[in-house]
């Protein structure tokens, strides 16, 4: 702060006005004008009193300088002067390019953005191909996974029949063709249908059958399946120990806590 | 003989002129010839050459604004360095030396000056009070340097004064006429 009053006390800017400063002193006080808001005050009212100095010393000149001033330099238009502040045809002349330029500018974008769509409708469609395709190859791998899986538990019931013992259940007198096969792993306590050997009657959508597990006598629950005629694999059941026999009755869909005995379909012992 | 004065403010001005409009080109004629006439007047004390100077520093202001830049200063401090800076190269060229008989100006000269001064200026208000109030140590520099086109360097060469003093000097006339023209 004190070094600026210095700085203003020197002189220095009076000699800037004056235009008596070599060029580095020059740059030096237009930096710090711009950064020190009492050198601008100060240099304005430097400005102001050489202004108010020079017009008492003012001197009209001849009439005759003006028109030679005004005859010699270039003008934007040479029509006699007019009190008007805004030459029209100027500012038509510069809106009629500016429209002419956002015309263009406009047209060239509208192509533009039919191009980049068109193009992006393209590759969107591309995606969605790819995408669907890529969907179906997964799907075909899932289902290529689940068959080697499920031949693989096929082979190991029945490559151990130490562990799974294969009951064979057959139709009752109420669907006498009917049958399917159970594997019971006897060491997990495991039920396991073959879906793929279920021979059972059709049922409407409002019934399942259940599969029961007969210990001492008694029904046992293992839980409700679904039956397709063309179903494939093993179905994990509820597990059990110390089954006698197995047996399926139609029930309502979502099974029943004790099986409807004259709706059952297949049975077998162990 | 007055013309109608069109009001620009000064930036309104400096952009017209940037837009060199002939209404502008008017304007900055009738708002500064006076003060740049008197100025250019004190410098080469010869009305035909003034009058030529006066027509050589307003085409050149013309010819150059470009390089006006407002944030460096007023307009009118650009206008009458560039017209000071034209006149005291031309006092200052080998022709003009070569054809004037008046190669250096006399004291006497210089000393009638304001008389001259006084009877050709419009008014004559306010020169004479002003004259009272500055010191003639303060206002010697202050001519020497805006009239005369001393630099301070060869003013203090000139008067043999320390560079200080010829600062000082200069600062303290101003200061004055700031006081003046409050």
């Amino acid at each position: 702060m004190e070094n600026i009053k210095d700085y203003i006390e020197s002189g220095v800017l009076e000699l800037y006005v004056l235009g008596d400063l070599p060029e580095a002193e020059k740059l030096e006080v237009e930096r710090l004008r711009a950064m020190h808001p009492e050198i601008d005050v100060e240099l304005q009212s430097i400005e102001e009193s050489m202004w108010n100095y020079s017009r008492l010393h003012a001197i009209s000149p001849e009439d005759s300088s003006r028109d030679k001033f005004l005859s010699r330099i270039d003008l934007k238009e040479d029509r006699p002067p007019v009190l008007t502040m805004h030459p029209k045809k100027e500012r038509t002349n510069f809106y009629k390019y500016a429209l002419v330029a956002c015309v263009s500018l406009l047209l060239v974008s509208i192509v533009v953005i039919f191009n980049l769509t068109t193009k992006l409708k393209d590759r969107d469609q591309r995606i969605l191909s790819l995408e669907t395709s890529n969907q179906k190859f997964a799907n075909q791998v899932n289902y290529q996974k689940k068959q080697v899986d499920d031949s693989r538990r096929y082979l190991e019931i029945y490559r151990n029949p130490q562990q799974y013992k294969l009951v064979t259940l057959k139709g009752t007198d109420k669907a006498p063709d009917a049958s399917m096969k159970i594997a019971f792993d006897a060491v997990q306590k495991q039920v396991l249908i073959d879906l793929s050997s279920l021979n059972l009657p059709t049922i409407d959508d409002q019934h399942q059958y259940q599969l029961w597990a007969i210990v001492d006598d008694k029904p046992v629950d293992l839980g409700v399946f679904d039956y397709s005629p063309s179903g494939d694999g093993l179905l994990s059941m509820k597990s059990v120990t110390n089954a006698k026999a197995f047996a399926v009755t139609q029930e309502k869909r979502g099974g029943s806590p004790v099986p409807t005995l004259s709706e059952m379909v297949v049975m077998g012992g162990i | 003989m007055k013309r109608a004065k069109i009001d620009y403010t000064e930036p309104e001005l400096i952009d017209a002129v940037r837009r060199k409009e002939r209404m502008a080109a008017e304007a900055l004629y009738d708002m500064y010839s006076t003060a740049l006439y008197g100025v250019i007047y004190r410098i080469v004390s010869n009305e035909d050459l003034a009058e030529d100077l006066l027509q050589e520093s307003f085409v050149k202001i013309w010819n150059s604004f470009a390089s006006y830049d407002e944030n460096k200063g007023r307009l009118f401090t650009w206008m009458v360095n560039v017209a000071r800076h034209l006149a005291i190269d031309t006092l200052r060229s080998k022709d003009f030396r070569n054809q004037s008989k008046t190669d250096v100006v006399d004291e006497q000269t210089n000393l009638d000056k304001d008389e001259k001064y006084s009877e050709i200026h419009q008014d004559g208000v306010g020169i004479k009070e002003l004259l009272a109030k500055l010191r003639p140590q303060d206002k010697e520099i202050l001519d020497l340097v805006y009239f005369k086109g001393y630099t301070h360097v060869e003013v203090s060469d000139e008067l043999n004064l320390p560079l200080g003093t010829v600062k000082t000097r200069l600062r303290s006339a101003i200061i004055t006429l700031k006081t003046f023209f409050n």
